[in-house]
C-alpha cells in the first residue's frame, strides 16, 4: 500500500506543523497542569506518603489530615487487638505559630510529633534514620529546606513556636507544606508546645503497619465501628490520602480550575488542529477527487485523513513527552512539587489523541468537496 | 493493431438524455433529449466551443452525475440505476480518467501515482507494482517513475496521469481537455497515446476538447453546440500513432 497519508505529511511537513504544534502544546499544557496540580495538593499528604503506616486511626469524620482532632489513647488497645497489625504508634498533628529571631514576623507552621526510632513509621520515606534519631534531643526540631529562608533560620538556630524555644538540627527534603511549613519535632516536644488543654497530650492520629500490608483494606473494615474505645474511624493510608487531597482541591476550587483549563486547551488546540488539517484535506481535494473519480470510494479517502490527524496526534504527543521530560526534571531540581503517575498520564496522552481525533473527523467534512464532476470544466 | 482487431461493439450508449442546472432562480437546460452511442477500440472526440454541453455529456456518460431524464447504459449497466457505493465500484472496475489538471499528488513519485489506485482493485503489492511499471513505460515515462510532479514537465505529468488510468485496465478510458495545459508537441504526444491505448487494448476512449489540433488525430468527432450534437464524423485517414515518443 502507498503510504499517501505519511508521506504527504513527510512531505508537506510545513503545513502539518501548526497542528502538530498545537496537539503537542495542548499535551504539555495538560501535562504540566496535571503535575503541578498533583505535586501541590499531593503535599496535602505528604504526612501519609511521605509514611510507612499502612492504616490511620483519626476523629471520624475527618477531611484531610490537617483538620485531624485528639482522640483517646485507649483506641490503640483496641488495634493492637487485631491480630492482622504489626504496629502501632502516636501522630501528633498541631497548627502552631513560629517567630524566628531574624526579622520575619510570625509565621503558621504545622507540627508533627513523631516517633523518632529509627523503626518509627511516621516519615519512614521522608526523613532518614540518622536525622531522625536527632530528634531525640529536647526541643529539637527538623524543618524543609525549601523553607528555612521562609522561616529566618538556620541550622543550629534557635526560634520559638508558641513561645517555646525550639532549635533546628536539620533540613529534610520533599516534606512542603500546603498553605503554612511543616516543622517535625519528637512526640515529646510536640506535646510542650502544644498549648490546647483540649489536647492533653492525647495524640491526633494513631497509625498502624500491617503484616500483609496488601490487606489494609480488610483491616480497615473490621477496625471500624467499634465505639467501645471512644470515638475513632479507621482509613487505609491510600484512601486517607486520597481523602485529603481531593478535599484540598474542591475546597480551593482547583479541581474546577483543571477541569476548566482541560476543557480551554482541548477547544483551542482542536480548533487551530482541525483548521490546519481543514487547509491540508482542501490543498489535495483535486487529487482526491481524482481518486474518487477513479472509483477510490469517500469511505477511504476518509482513513487517509483520519490516518493523518493519528500521525499529526502522536507527533505532538512525542514532541510533548520529551519537552514535558525535561520541564519536569527542572522543576524537580527547583524544589518545585510536579508529581505524575500512570493514570493521569494516560488521561493526557487520552485527551491529546482525543483532540487530533476530533480534528480529523472535522476535517472529514471537507472531503465533500472532492466532487469529481467538479474536475470537469 | 487496428481498428479492425476489434469489431465495432457499442460500449457507451446514451439514450435521450436530459440535464438541466439550477443556479437561484435561473435553470439552464444543458442537455435537452440527446442520443448517441460510443464504440469500443477507437477514439471518439467531442468537440465544441466552451458551455457547449461537452464536458455535462462526458460527466454524464462517466457516471459522475445522474441524468434528469432518459438514460445511460454503459458496458450494459445501466448507471442511473446504481447507488453511489454501485457507481464508485463501476468506476473502479471499468473506467479511468485523464483530466486537464494533471491531479497528482505532490509528495509521491511517478510509480506511487500508478499504484495508489491500484491497492483498492484488491491487486498485491507486488502485481500493483509491476501493473504500474508496466504502464509507465507503455507511456514512454520507464526512465522517470521515481519523480515526483514537481520534478517533471506538464507533458510527462500529464502522461503519468495516463498511466494512472491506464494502469487499471479500464474498458473506458474518459480524457477531458487532456492537452489544454500543455504545449503543441506534448499535446501531440497525449493524443497519440490515448489513441494508441484504443487501439492496442481495445479500451473506448472517450476525449472532449475544444482543441482544433486534435481533430486529425480522432477516429471519430461528435462536433456540440447548444448542448446537440452538429455533425458526428469519422476520419478515415488518421496518421498512425508514434508509439512512446517522448515529448
Amino acid at each position: 500500500m502507498v503510504a499517501l497519508a505519511r508521506k504527504t505529511l513527510v512531505h508537506e511537513w510545513r503545513r502539518f506543523l501548526p497542528a502538530i504544534l498545537a496537539v503537542g502544546f495542548a499535551g504539555l499544557l495538560q501535562l504540566l497542569q496535571a503535575a503541578l496540580v498533583l505535586g501541590i495538593f499531593g503535599s496535602a499528604s505528604v504526612y501519609i506518603t511521605g509514611s510507612a503506616a499502612d492504616l490511620w486511626i483519626g476523629y471520624p469524620g475527618t477531611q484531610s489530615v490537617n483538620l485531624g482532632r485528639a482522640i483517646d489513647p485507649n483506641v490503640e488497645a483496641r488495634v493492637l487487638m487485631d491480630p492482622a497489625v504489626a504496629k502501632v504508634e502516636p501522630f501528633i498533628w498541631l497548627d502552631a505559630d513560629w517567630r524566628g529571631h531574624a526579622d520575619t514576623g510570625g509565621e503558621s507552621v504545622f507540627v508533627s510529633g513523631i516517633d523518632p526510632q529509627s523503626a518509627g513509621l511516621m516519615f519512614a520515606h521522608a526523613l532518614p534514620p540518622a536525622l531522625r534519631a536527632r530528634l531525640e534531643e529536647p526541643d529539637a526540631v527538623i524543618v524543609d529546606r525549601a523553607d528555612i529562608d521562609k522561616l529566618g533560620v538556620a541550622i543550629g538556630g534557635t526560634a520559638a513556636i508558641n513561645g517555646h524555644t525550639v532549635r533546628v538540627v536539620g533540613v529534610s527534603s520533599g516534606l512542603r507544606a500546603l498553605g503554612g511549613v511543616n516543622v517535625v519535632s519528637s512526640l515529646a516536644t510536640a506535646r510542650e508546645l502544644d498549648t490546647d488543654p483540649a489536647d492533653g497530650g492525647r495524640p491526633t492520629y494513631w497509625v498502624a503497619s500491617l503484616r500483609d500490608p496488601a490487606q489494609a483494606g480488610a483491616v480497615a473494615a473490621r477496625l471500624r465501628g467499634d465505639g467501645a474505645f471512644g470515638p475513632y474511624e479507621v482509613w487505609t493510608a491510600q484512601g486517607f490520602a486520597r481523602r485529603s487531597v481531593l478535599y484540598w482541591m474542591l475546597d480551593t476550587g482547583a479541581g474546577a480550575g483543571v477541569l476548566f483549563l482541560a476543557g480551554i486547551v482541548f477547544l483551542v488546540g482542536a480548533v487551530i488542529t482541525s483548521q490546519t488539517l481543514v487547509a491540508a484535506v482542501a490543498g489535495s481535494v483535486r487529487e482526491y477527487a481524482t481518486l474518487n473519480a477513479l472509483g477510490v470510494g469517500v469511505g477511504a479517502l476518509r482513513w487517509v485523513v483520519l490516518e493523518q490527524a493519528f500521525w499529526v496526534g502522536a507527533l505532538g504527543l512525542l514532541g510533548a513527552t520529551v519537552l514535558g521530560a525535561v520541564l519536569l526534571a527542572l522543576a524537580r531540581g527547583q524544589d518545585v512539587p510536579v508529581v505524575l503517575d500512570i493514570p493521569v498520564t494516560l488521561a493526557c496522552v487520552v485527551l491529546a489523541m482525543g483532540l487530533a481525533g476530533v480534528s480529523g473527523l472535522a476535517a472529514i467534512r471537507s472531503l465533500r468537496r472532492a466532487d469529481p464532476a467538479s474536475l470537469l470544466r | 493493431m487496428n481498428a479492425s482487431a476489434h469489431p465495432s461493439v457499442v460500449t457507451l450508449r446514451a439514450e435521450n438524455v436530459a440535464k438541466a442546472f439550477v443556479s437561484g432562480r435561473l435553470r439552464t437546460q444543458v442537455l435537452d433529449g440527446l442520443s448517441l452511442s460510443i464504440e469500443a477500440g477507437e477514439l471518439t472526440l467531442i468537440s465544441g466551443p466552451s458551455g457547449c454541453g461537452k464536458s455535462t455529456l462526458l460527466a454524464i456518460l462517466s457516471g459522475l452525475q445522474n441524468v434528469d431524464a432518459g438514460r445511460v447504459l454503459a458496458l450494459d449497466s445501466e448507471l442511473g440505476q446504481l447507488d453511489r457505493g454501485q457507481l464508485e465500484g463501476f468506476r473502479l472496475r471499468h473506467t479511468g480518467f485523464v483530466f486537464q489538471g494533471f491531479n497528482l499528488f505532490p509528495a509521491l513519485n511517478a510509480r506511487e501515482q500508478v499504484e495508489l489506485p491500484l491497492h483498492y482493485l484488491g491487486l498485491s503489492r507486488e502485481r500493483a507494482r509491476a501493473r504500474a511499471v508496466h504502464s509507465l513505460e507503455e507511456v514512454g515515462l520507464a526512465r522517470r517513475m521515481g519523480l515526483k510532479p514537481a520534478e517533471l514537465s506538464g507533458g510527462e505529468k500529464q502522461r503519468v496521469a495516463i498511466a494512472r488510468a491506464l494502469a487499471k485496465r479500464p474498458q473506458l478510458l474518459f480524457a477531458d481537455e487532456p492537452t489544454s495545459a500543455l504545449d503543441a508537441a506534448s499535446g501531440q504526444t497525449i493524443i497519440d497515446i490515448l489513441h494508441r491505448i484504443a487501439r492496442t487494448h481495445g479500451t473506448t476512449v472517450l476525449c472532449v476538447s475544444h482543441d482544433p489540433r486534435l481533430i486529425g488525430h480522432a477516429d471519430r468527432v461528435l462536433a456540440m453546440e447548444d448542448g446537440r450534437i452538429l455533425s458526428d464524423r469519422r476520419v478515415s485517414a488518421s496518421p498512425a500513432p508514434h508509439l512512446g515518443t517522448p515529448s
